[in-house]
């Protein structure tokens, strides 16, 4: 059974000037969706959906007012906003709760592979292998999001969840960042880059947003949406090397290596910013900031309100006290990954996606190889390389 | 005249006027700051604080018709027009934000009302204020780079300008897009350098009701120097080589955007490249929006001329909406679905 003419309702957006949710926008003028309105925080990041014709309703997740007026009389919601914890979990909440209180006929949510954990463990290739914590804020966050759509939808709520895993394509920051990271010699191979990359071409993704909005046989249900291959890091890695016509002989380090480094380096707190951020976050540091000086406590603080700083704020003050997005880990003349890279490309679960093709009906239709050279002409056009 | 300080408003109190003219008109010694105005009374009071200034904070620039000699209009794109008109119409000098209207049949209505009633209008086209832009010009007219044969312009970048109100993705209220907002001083200085512009061909990636994060604009002029061919693209929303490199028989003249205080020069001597900077010497350290609010002021004490006139702006905006009119998509191989899938297209 399908949702009839979903195209002529009116379809409201969240996230929509980010990556996946500016590629939902497109795709849906695309598709000939006649009222698509965008839910837009930061205007100044509107450009790229700018170009469409979509109505921009600026708002803000944690602002049930906003929301209200934002949604509209929509009738489908593609909730992809991210933010803080708070935006990703009361956001969500919101969200729902407006949705479910206008009656919509389809509540879609992006949700990601990473309620498992940024490393997920062996055992997590279905979706039948129970969520529990991992200890990052963001996977946490993004379950206990996951938790509330449950909720609504038990109470009747049209919803569906998709967990995609490596979103990558066009616009893509997986791809803006790795091209000058390669350049810049900050890359490399951990454990021969074996780790599963479980990599998802942006537009098969946005084919099971349509699919999950189009299927009633998905109410309710969670779905993992890859390329279905079995790309790994290695692979990933290797093909933005080839773009940038370099020689495919990378550092190696092993997750040994890495994890004893992180281990015994002094100085845990001026690692890496995401590393430190996701370090801050975890219980074991609270407790050891407990026992350290003050001074060293005050550092942490600072590091969080760095962390709280909208991305231009922190990258004009990182500019002025000389800190880079990574500060460069080099241990004997060698480039060390940060902790949350070596976790996110050691992982060996490749996610299934046996269920979304047979109750969504989803066949992955752009396979790797075709997504990247895509994304290579796409960065090509943009000045990247 | 009399040299009493030009007593000034200046209409809107977001970002440029808080970066940019509210500083320079507090450090300019023939003007006073009569008013602050904006819709927002506690935009406008917030601004005041931050320096104690002591003004008038009003909501409607009406209200001040007889207080003030002059104004600086820094609201969205869609206002400059009726308001420039409106206060010239009363009797008061206007320095507008670029651009000075959103049609080119709007921008001459402004000039020729300033023209009529004798008043000055320019138009804030801050570029023009940057040594570069005089140094380009005496480097073209020594004959350092021999016959010119084209150009490149590039201006592009993660779209950051925090808008107070936002207005610049609403298409009725920003009338355009990257070629409106920051190609406008493109074409403005390169129709200033090289002329007027003969032919063109225009693409950009606005997909229908939207506005262009994206253009292209393929010019040609034919001015001072002959006929020259150049290419101009602006982006939101990638990271360009932001500079305009104008290619000569005898050397290569670039402009970083980084360094606008510096014309660059690329030579073979005796075979091998050499690169010069110039730059102007003993020059102030008054930045291009000072420069700028002193060329109204002297244009108001009639000892000087705009820089940029209301008729210049319009032929400017009359390129633009050209432009705009017969604007072809930038094609998105990577965008498009049909192909998906399919191996032979890509």
């Amino acid at each position: 059974m399908k949702l009839p003419n979903w195209r002529d309702k009116t379809i409201f957006v969240t996230g929509a000037t980010g990556f996946i949710g500016g590629r939902v926008c497109e795709r849906l003028v695309m598709a000939g969706a006649r009222h698509v309105r965008a839910l837009v925080h930061s205007m100044h990041r509107a450009a790229r959906i700018g170009r469409l014709p979509i109505e921009l309703c600026p708002g803000d997740l944690l602002d049930l007012a906003s929301l209200r007026s934002a949604l509209g009389d929509s009738k489908i919601v593609i909730h992809c906003g991210l933010g803080n914890a708070r935006a990703i979990v009361r956001g969500t909440e919101n969200v729902l709760g407006v949705a479910a209180a206008r009656s919509v006929d389809r509540f879609v949510h992006m949700s990601t592979t990473a309620v498992y954990g940024i490393s997920p463990p062996p055992g997590c290739e279905t979706e039948q292998a129970p969520l529990r914590r991992s200890g990052d804020g963001y996977c946490d966050n993004k379950a206990k999001a996951e938790g509330a759509v449950f909720k609504f939808a038990r109470r009747g709520l049209p919803a569906v969840i998709l967990r995609p895993a490596i979103v990558y394509g066009p616009y893509s920051a997986w791809s803006t960042r790795l091209i000058p990271a390669l350049r810049e010699g900050r890359v490399a191979l951990i454990d021969g880059g074996r780790g599963a990359c479980n990599t998802t071409y942006v537009d098969n993704l946005i084919d099971a947003v349509f699919l999950a909005i189009e299927n009633q046989c998905a109410l309710g249900k969670t779905f993992f949406i890859t390329d279905g291959e079995t790309i790994t890091w290695g692979d990933f890695i290797q093909a933005h090397v080839a773009m940038l016509g370099q020689s495919s002989d990378l550092p190696q380090v092993s997750k040994e290596e890495a994890i004893a480094y992180y281990k015994n380096r002094p100085g845990l707190v001026l690692g890496s910013m995401k590393a430190a951020g996701s370090v801050l976050r975890s219980k074991e540091f609270r407790r050891l900031l407990m026992q350290i000086p003050v001074s060293q406590r005050i550092l942490a603080g600072a590091w969080r309100w760095l962390e709280s700083l909208p991305e231009g704020k922190r990258a004009r003050i990182r500019s002025r006290v000389g800190v880079r997005r990574q500060v460069l880990s080099v241990q004997n003349g060698r480039f060390m990954p940060d902790e949350i890279t070596v976790a996110t490309q050691t992982s060996t679960v490749f996610f299934r996606i046996d269920k979304a093709r047979e109750i969504l009906g989803y066949s992955p239709r752009v396979p790797f190889a075709q997504g990247i050279r895509l994304v290579e002409r796409w960065l090509r056009f943009a000045n990247y390389i | 005249m009399t040299d009493e300080p030009i007593r000034l408003a200046i209409l809107g109190c977001g970002t440029i006027t808080r970066i940019e003219h509210f500083p320079s008109v507090l450090a300019h010694p023939d003007v006073r700051l009569a008013a602050l105005v904006d819709l927002d009374l506690n935009r406008a009071k917030i601004l005041a604080k931050s320096r104690q200034v002591d003004c008038e904070i009003v909501t409607d620039y009406r209200s001040l018709v007889g207080k003030v000699d002059a104004l600086i209009n820094a609201l969205p794109n869609s206002l400059h027009a009726p308001l420039t008109l409106e206060a010239l119409d009363t009797g008061i000098h206007v320095l507008c934000e670029k651009p000075l209207a959103t049609s080119s049949a709007d921008a001459t209505a402004c000039a020729e009302i300033a023209k009529r009633k004798n008043l000055v209008l320019a138009v804030g086209m801050s570029r023009r204020f940057v040594a570069s832009h005089t140094l380009l010009r005496l480097v073209l007219d020594e004959g350092l780079l021999g016959s010119l044969q084209d150009y490149d312009f590039q201006y592009g970048g993660a779209f950051d300008w925090r808008s107070a109100s936002g207005f610049y993705f609403s298409k009725q209220l920003a009338g355009g897009g990257a070629l409106l907002d920051f190609g406008v001083h493109l074409l403005d200085s390169l129709m200033d350098w090289f002329g007027p512009v003969s032919a063109f061909d225009y693409q950009d990636d606005n997909w229908g009701s939207g506005i262009e994060a994206n253009a292209f604009v393929d010019l040609r002029h034919l001015g001072t120097y002959g006929d020259i061919n150049g290419r101009v693209r602006v982006s939101r929303t990638y990271p360009l080589k932001n500079r305009l490199l104008v290619r000569g028989t005898k050397g290569q003249a670039e402009i970083s955007l980084h360094d606008l205080e510096a014309v660059v020069i690329h030579r073979i001597f005796q075979g091998r490249p050499v690169t010069e900077t110039v730059r102007i010497a003993k020059q102030g350290g008054a930045g291009s929006f000072f420069r700028q609010l002193d060329n109204f002021v002297e244009s108001i004490r009639g000892r000087q001329k705009p820089e940029v006139d209301g008729f210049q702006a319009a032929r400017v905006l009359q390129l633009i909406e050209d432009c705009y009119a017969h604007a072809h998509r930038i094609p998105e191989p990577w965008s498009d679905v049909q192909a998906l899938g399919k191996e032979a297209s890509i």
